[in-house]
């Protein structure tokens, strides 16, 4: 009997009271909504200083099986849902296209884009 | 007899006291067993709860974020909001922290990036948020006061046009002045600009120039922005009696971007003023240079310091 009474105390102090605290909970745990709103943070932050390895060292710490494939899903859809063209699409144009990715839906919007792809774009952060 | 059966009776109140202490043990031992399953329990549990089998956050918040996290995530807003002038979305993004010492934690971070170095915009942007917050940190008075506030155009109305002399009346011979009845403004929302703007800039430093080579008779002006960051198209004037130049910052290629300078004439004090705003810096002439320094003509070196964090301008997100 105190082994089950003691067991339970356990379970309930151990996963409600004081569960784990993760020192480095990264953004992977993040739900979609902010995962995708991070993303746009990412891609704005780049449009601004130009920092790629930080912008896909941001990207990959959103623990996406495959982050370029998750930031032109998010771009194409951005562009498909018609979202605000200055703070929104051409920020993740900008970044996609200077990862290296492409999709018709980017076409349209790489005119306005004066950056051509850098030269570490195959050189993986992480 | 009597005897024999009084040694019965005793025996068998001994027997019994003996078998209730015979049994007492095992009572003691059901109570340790309780308590050890107890203690293994909580022990075995808390071993699986935290270390087998921890709760691990999903679909979580950026509150759950470590703080390492938390602090890139900081950064990202301070960015987005430069890049936005969104404010509205940028306290969205903060409140998702539900951070209580949130304007200290952007105030900690803005700090650490100033002591590590970091790229001057990534600091400027965070000051900015810094500042929107209301977070102090000593290091804010390097970049200046508070922010300037943005351009405000005064309502076409009534109460918020400037008063002309015409609304004034005239004082007469029959009445004192201090009974003159004087039009007043109707307080609005909307920001007035001050009669007395405060100053861009402020002088961070006011050197000799000497060339041991030639004569240097000239001001030099250098203008930092308030990262101290070279500010190019810094108009600067300069005058003196009888007379008044301007020229700009920026304008000599292999020159830093922030510098500018004009020849002086021999026997004539100038004053040299930003022509945003600053402490106008006189007395200023054409000086022998000590003779370590060569002793020829020497100049003046001036370096102003623009105080202005710029706010991002707004862009509206449909």
């Amino acid at each position: 009997m105190g082994l089950v009474i003691g067991l339970g105390l356990a379970l309930y102090l151990g996963w409600v009271a004081w569960p784990t605290e993760f020192t480095e909970a990264d953004p992977s745990i993040l739900r979609e909504e902010y995962r995708r709103d991070y993303t746009l943070m990412i891609a704005n932050a780049y449009v601004l200083d130009g920092d790629l390895p930080a912008a896909r060292r941001r990207l990959y710490s959103l623990g996406q099986e495959a982050p370029d494939q998750w930031l032109l899903t998010m771009t194409v859809d951005a562009i498909l849902a018609g979202r605000d063209e200055e703070t929104v699409i051409l920020p993740l144009v900008t970044l996609a296209h200077d990862l290296g990715l492409n999709s018709p839906a980017m076409a349209p919007y790489l005119d306005e884009i004066d950056s051509e792809p850098p030269d570490d774009v195959d050189d993986v952060q992480e | 007899m009597l005897t024999m059966f009084r040694s019965s009776r005793y025996q068998s109140q001994r027997e019994r006291q003996q078998q209730e202490d015979d049994s007492a043990p095992p009572r003691i031992a059901a109570a340790s067993f309780v308590l050890l399953g107890l203690i293994l329990g909580v022990a075995g549990g808390l071993i699986y709860t935290w270390l087998i089998n921890p709760v691990v956050y999903v679909d979580a918040s950026p509150e759950r974020l470590s703080d390492r996290y938390k602090d890139e995530y900081v950064f990202l807003v301070s960015q987005n909001y430069a890049a936005t002038g969104d404010w509205e979305r940028a306290q969205q993004r903060l409140e998702a922290l539900e951070d209580r010492n949130l304007p200290q934690r952007v105030a900690s971070l803005f700090e650490r990036y100033l002591r590590e170095g970091r790229p001057a915009g990534h600091v400027r942007n965070l000051a900015i948020l810094t500042q929107r917050l209301g977070g102090e940190s000593p290091a804010l008075s390097l970049f200046g006061p508070t922010p300037l506030p943005p351009p405000v155009t005064p309502e076409p109305t009534a109460a918020a046009s400037t008063p002309t002399a015409t609304l004034l009346p005239t004082p007469t011979l029959t009445r004192r002045p201090t009974n003159t009845p004087r039009p007043t403004l109707t307080p609005t929302p909307t920001q007035i600009p001050t009669a007395t703007p405060r100053p861009v800039y402020r002088l961070l430093s006011q050197e000799r120039v000497c060339n041991a080579d030639e004569p240097a008779p000239r001001i030099e002006v250098v203008v930092v922005d308030a990262l101290l960051e070279p500010l190019a198209g810094a108009e600067v004037l300069v005058t003196w009696e009888g007379g008044a130049d301007r020229f700009f910052t920026g304008f000599q290629p292999d020159q830093d971007p922030g510098y500018g300078d004009f020849v002086m004439e021999p026997d004539v004090s100038y004053s040299v003023t930003m022509a945003e705003g600053s402490p106008t810096i006189s007395g200023l002439r054409i000086e022998p240079c000590p003779q370590a320094s060569g002793g020829l003509p020497g100049g003046w070196r001036l370096t102003f310091q623009n105080l202005t964090v710029n706010e991002p301008t707004a862009t509206p997100e449909a």
